[in-house]
Parts: structure tokens; sequence; C-alpha cells
């Protein structure tokens, strides 16, 4: 009888003690806060720049996404999207619950947010969106997921824990 | 000096971060995330390029600042934990000096950069060396003319308030996370051997 396995993001830990760097999977990871993180998201809303942090994020994240489903060669829809909601888990930015994705749209629901709670923790509720970093992990997610190169996807974020909501929801079209 | 700083990095770099069934790892005193590198740098690197010369200087501020609140809350967490107290609590002769030894201790142990205490003048001036640094990634090839280590100057500035500023204040109570600033004055990016940097009363 066959057992059907189900996938696991597996985290490989270095630490380079002669340069004094850290390794998750092989990428150059460092630990900062939600201070930071809620920072230079405020910083990007102030500047106009909420586009470039999401771009950012989004390549960022897309370069690791593909070398992991290279390098375990996951190849199935299903466990591409478990891979990458567990990857958003294990590096502290919350709950990401794939609803629905295709080709070309999607709808995802974040019912913890490492840059809300954050958020709300410093400053309390907001009057709009702020977490362009999970929607630049989502881009990237889907065009990893699918197949595709960066910039072929948008994530809207249409409900906001930060704005008083109990959770954030993004809605993903094709660009 | 009690502070060993080579113990210190070899415990604290094996401090275990790992996410809740929440995926959120809580801890010093902060929720912690762990992001690629590439990711900070990248968006730093880029909004400070597009930044035109009458708004570099807000632009750089900002940047320093979201190290700077980062580096005192997180700081404060990190000094007051159980594993600083386990590891570095028993070497501790002189405070608050040697806690800022040992925070730099830690400050390497965590991959923020290779860098440590140079000169200290206790409440007026201390000067950093970070021999590698991942904001220095920046720059692969030739020099920048652009010092770029913004989080390491609003840590240091953070980690002196810490020191001799007074009590923690967790609502930042008379602006105390800005009681000193940093300045960048040597750049691996720029193609000096180290980065330098020089924290004095703002």
């Amino acid at each position: 009888m066959s057992r059907i396995l189900k996938q696991e993001f597996l985290i490989e830990r270095f630490f380079d003690a002669r340069n004094k760097r850290h390794y998750l999977n092989g990428e150059l990871s460092v630990l900062h806060c939600h201070h930071y993180a809620a920072l230079y998201s405020q910083l990007a809303l102030d500047a106009g720049e909420t586009k470039l942090l999401s771009e950012v994020a989004e390549e960022t994240f897309f370069n690791v996404m593909t070398e992991y489903f290279k390098k375990y060669q996951v190849a199935k829809l299903e466990d591409r999207i478990t891979i990458a909601s567990q990857y958003y888990a294990a590096i502290g930015l919350g709950q990401l619950i794939v609803k629905s994705a295709g080709i070309d749209s999607g709808d995802v629901e974040l019912p913890v947010s490492h840059l809300d709670a954050g958020w709300r923790r410093k400053w309390g509720n907001y009057d709009k969106p702020v977490n362009y970093i999970t929607a630049g992990f989502i881009c990237a997610m889907f065009s990893a997921v699918f197949d595709k190169p960066t910039n072929y996807y948008n994530a809207i974020e249409t409900k906001s824990i930060v704005m008083g909501e109990k959770v954030s929801f993004f809605k993903i079209n094709h660009l | 000096m009690a502070i060993d700083r080579k113990k210190i990095i070899d415990e604290m770099s094996k401090v275990s971060v790992e996410s809740n069934e929440e995926g959120i790892i809580e801890g010093f005193n902060v929720m912690v995330n762990q992001l690629p590198a590439a990711f900070w740098n990248s968006f730093a690197e880029r909004l400070s390029r597009k930044a035109t010369p009458e708004m570099m200087e807000a632009t750089e501020f900002l940047l320093v600042n979201a190290a700077q609140e980062c580096g005192y809350h997180t700081g404060y967490g990190i000094i007051t934990s159980e594993e600083w107290n386990k590891i570095v609590g028993p070497m501790i002769e002189k405070v608050p000096e040697d806690i800022l030894y040992g925070a730099y201790a830690v400050f390497s142990a965590w991959g923020w950069a290779n860098a440590e205490v140079v000169e200290l003048i206790p409440n007026e001036k201390m000067v950093i060396r970070a021999y590698n640094y991942y904001e220095s990634d920046v720059v692969k090839f030739g020099k920048s003319h652009k010092m770029s280590a913004y989080m390491i100057r609003g840590v240091s500035a953070a980690f002196m308030a810490l020191a001799y500023a007074g009590p923690y204040s967790s609502n930042n109570a008379n602006d105390i996370v800005h009681t000193f600033k940093c300045d960048q004055v040597k750049g691996i990016e720029c193609g000096d051997e180290y980065g330098e940097f020089i924290v004095t009363k703002a």
C-alpha cells in the first residue's frame, strides 16, 4: 500500500563563525524585530514607495522559493503552496493560508500577521493596509508556484488586521 | 576586562529562534523575524539611491531610525533575557561598560555584524569597528561613495542609550531612544578595510 507523505519545509541553519553570518537554507538571513519591519513599512508609506517595498520582497522571496523547489524537486502545486506557507511561518511572518490559486488569480488569508501585530503593538490600529512585505511575498509565491516570472502578479490587501479586521485578506491577479 | 567575547559568540550564535504554531517568533521583548538580508539591503539601497540630494538626509535618518528603535527595544530584551543572564551575566564586572562589550558580542553572534567596541568614554563617546557586515554587501565590486550601514548606526546609538540614557522606557519617554547619534566614518562598501562608527550625544 502506498503512503502519501505530506510535504514539510526543511530548515537548514548554518552559522559562518569566521564572518559571523547566519544562513537559512543557504540564504544569508538576519534576525530583526517587529519595530524594524513596521518602521520600514511606515517609511515606505510616507515616502510613497510601497511598490518598491513589495517589489523588493517579491524579488527576494521568489529567489528563495524557486531555489528551494529546484533543490528538493517540489513539483506538485499543492506541495509548493504548502512549502511556501510553511516558509512564511518559519521566518516569523505569521500564518498564510491560500484559499484559492489559479494561473490568473487567487485569494490568500492571513489569520496571523507579524507585520500587522507589530504595527498595532507600536501604534495601534491604522486607517489603511500596511502589509506590503506580505503582498510581495504572495506575488513571489504565485510566480514560483506557477513557474512564472516576477512582476507577473499583483496582490492587493482588501482586508487588514491593522484596520481592525479579524484576518487580513489579499486578492491576487495576473497583471 | 572580564567579557569573553569568543565564548559569548559561540554560545549565543546557537540560540534557537523557532516560530510557534501561529508562525510568530516571540523573544527578547519583541516579535522576531528572520528574513533574507538581501531584502533589507535591497530596499535601503534602492530607496537611498532614488532620494534626491534634498531628501537624502531625511531618507537616511529614517533608515537609521528604524534600526535605532529596533536596537533599543530588542537590545533591552537581549540584556534582560535568560540566555544573557546565563552566558554573559557571570562575566559582568563593570556596569554598564561590560554590558556594552557583551552586547556587541551578541551583535556579532546574531549575524548583524562582526563588530566590537574599540573606544569608550562613558556617556560621551563610543567607537565601533565592524570587520564584516551584511550591509556592505550592497557593493560587490569597486567602491561606493555612499556609506550604507544604516542598521549598525542605529543599533549602536540605541545600545549607548540603553547603557547611559537612564532606565529603559517601553514607550520612548522623553525620546530616550535618540539620546545619542551615530555617524559612519569608514565603510567596507566604500573601500575601507572595516566599517567605523562613532557614537556621540545627539
